[in-house]
């Protein structure tokens, strides 16, 4: 293969590296010689690097990575065990679509996070008030994403499994489960997005250690190259996972490869 | 003749909510004697489709008696199998996993499911195909898969919804070929719904003809055409006679809807 079609393969690639490259390079250079704002007030990419360079280093950071992990990973778990089945459940069964639609909808609708300053009473300070509010978040894409995959399961595929003699186990088993594995997946991506504002919110309202409390702490010192490490991070995280699920979709359901789910 | 099913005023009416209530099915009538390849024609909304899921068991008829080898059908069963139009194979199963649902419903070990799966394989012309997923299948090789699944049970009736509606015409007139060749090698009884004159005249030692909605029988024509049967009596002027014959039957009832 030719340089010339390896770049004209992987354009995407390559262009949105540039585009990247460009806007870190302006932001040096404007604040190097345009506007050579005090470092105080407003940092750049240099600096960020160097606060990059000594963070990865110190036990501080990993230590806070650990703690907002462990939280982020029990909440979104509970969302998943308890998101599921019942997203599962309202789907099939019109009864239980009808009784939890209204607080659904109104759940998943409001600012959540309102409900931040409540969670930390309830649960404390620690990894379970996180916890909690992880899950909350996160909960919702689950149900909705599977409630919509149960909907959209086709009933000749659902017919094909009467007619073989099924019962109501083989329905769940062998169609609906399968049919709605793609949708609970674009579930997983909603919910990761979700679940990080849940980690970030309880970690400025209330705690002592953790990523968010680190972002928020450097803030209020005015150490601003140390804050946009965290973000940095934070946003790295954020796009691993969410790339991971869009891979695992197609992994999961090749035949529908080519349509976005969402 | 002696009757393998028996189907008497069989009568169902839908009820939908908010909707005026269809009336599908009036007094229908059917008998089929074991072994034979009945074809059903009518125009478009007579209930064929509905009879068929009738006979799967899919649906309950509001009245009437329905009876496969002298017993009552009173739900699905793996003595009747189907074969949809729109193929219903599972998106995320093999060609292999496909075939053996239904055996797998019913419990069949692993060891046995495989080796009926190869034999069904062999049959409709798969080889090759068992790991490829749906997606990546024509439509012909599709319902291959769909004949395959049906067969897989081995049922006594082998009920088919349109099979070859959705497919090119070339890919249609070579798997009635081949459904003929297969019907012929497994000596089940078929029920064949179709909207082509020309497919229920090639395949079927009957034809039965239903009216518009509500479907009853209205007339059933017998084609004396010799087995085994091939592309080249297509031509013929006796099969186009045959054809003429249905279509008289059939024209009155389309014109019968278009001028309620």
């Amino acid at each position: 293969m030719s340089p010339k079609s390896y770049f004209a393969e992987h354009r995407r690639f390559w262009i949105g590296l540039c585009s990247v490259a460009i806007l870190v390079s302006l932001w040096e250079l404007v604040l190097t010689y345009v506007f050579p704002v005090d470092p105080f007030f407003f940092t750049k990419p240099s600096l960020i690097a160097v606060a990059f360079k000594e963070q990865i280093q110190t036990a501080k950071l990993w230590h806070d990575l650990a703690v907002s992990s462990q939280a982020f990973i029990w909440g979104f778990s509970l969302a998943v065990i308890v998101g599921i089945p019942v997203g599962l459940i309202m789907g099939w069964r019109r009864r239980v679509e009808y009784s939890l639609d209204p607080f659904l909808t109104a759940l998943y609708a409001s600012p959540l996070v309102a409900l931040a300053p409540l969670f930390i009473i309830i649960f404390g300070v620690g990894v379970t008030g996180k916890a909690a509010l992880v899950f909350l978040l996160a909960v919702f894409p689950f149900v909705f994403n599977t409630f919509a995959g149960v909907k959209s399961t086709d009933s000749l595929l659902i017919n094909v499994i009467r007619s073989f003699g099924g019962r109501e186990k083989d329905l769940y088993l062998k169609v609906i489960l399968p049919s709605t594995l793609p949708y609970i997946v674009a579930g997983a991506r909603i919910a990761i997005g979700r679940g990080l504002v849940g980690i970030i919110v309880g970690e400025f309202y209330a705690a002592s250690e953790g990523i968010g409390f680190a972002i928020s702490q450097a803030g209020d010192t005015y150490r601003l190259p140390e804050m946009f490490v965290g973000i940095i991070i934070l946003s790295l995280i954020a796009v691993i996972l969410t790339e991971l699920m869009r891979k695992l979709e197609v992994t999961v359901a090749p035949w529908r490869a080519g349509d976005e789910v969402r | 003749m002696a009757s393998f099913i028996e189907a008497q005023n069989l009568s169902l009416c839908f009820r939908p909510k908010n909707r005026e209530p269809v009336t599908a099915l009036t007094d229908l009538n059917v008998t089929v004697a074991r072994g034979e390849f009945v074809s059903i024609v009518g125009p478009s909304g007579c209930g064929k489709s509905t009879f068929l899921n009738i006979l799967l068991g899919l649906i309950k008829p509001d009245s009437g008696t329905l009876e496969l080898n002298g017993m009552p059908i009173a739900g699905p069963s793996q003595e009747r199998a189907m074969v949809f139009q729109e193929f219903g194979l599972l998106p995320w199963r093999t060609v292999a996993a496909n075939i053996e649902l239904g055996l797998e419903l019913k419990g069949t070990p692993t060891v046995a499911r495989a080796q009926r799966v190869t034999e069904l394989i062999k049959l409709v012309g798969l080889n090759g195909f068992e790991n490829h997923y749906p997606h990546e299948l024509s439509g012909g090789m599709k319902q291959r898969v769909g004949l395959a699944r049906a067969l897989a049970t081995e049922p006594q009736v082998l009920l088919m919804d349109e099979p070859f509606a959705a497919l090119d015409a070339q890919t249609r007139d070579l798997m009635q070929t081949e459904l003929l060749q297969i019907w012929e090698r497994t000596k089940k009884t078929v029920l064949f719904v179709t909207h082509s004159i020309e497919e229920a005249a090639y395949l079927s030692d009957r034809v039965i003809v239903m009216t518009a909605r509500p479907g009853r029988t209205k007339d059933v024509l017998r084609i004396e055409l010799p087995r085994p049967r091939d592309y080249e009596m297509r031509l013929t002027a006796e099969f186009n006679e045959i054809k003429s014959r249905i279509w008289e039957v059939l024209k009155e009832e389309l014109n019968s809807r278009a001028h309620p």
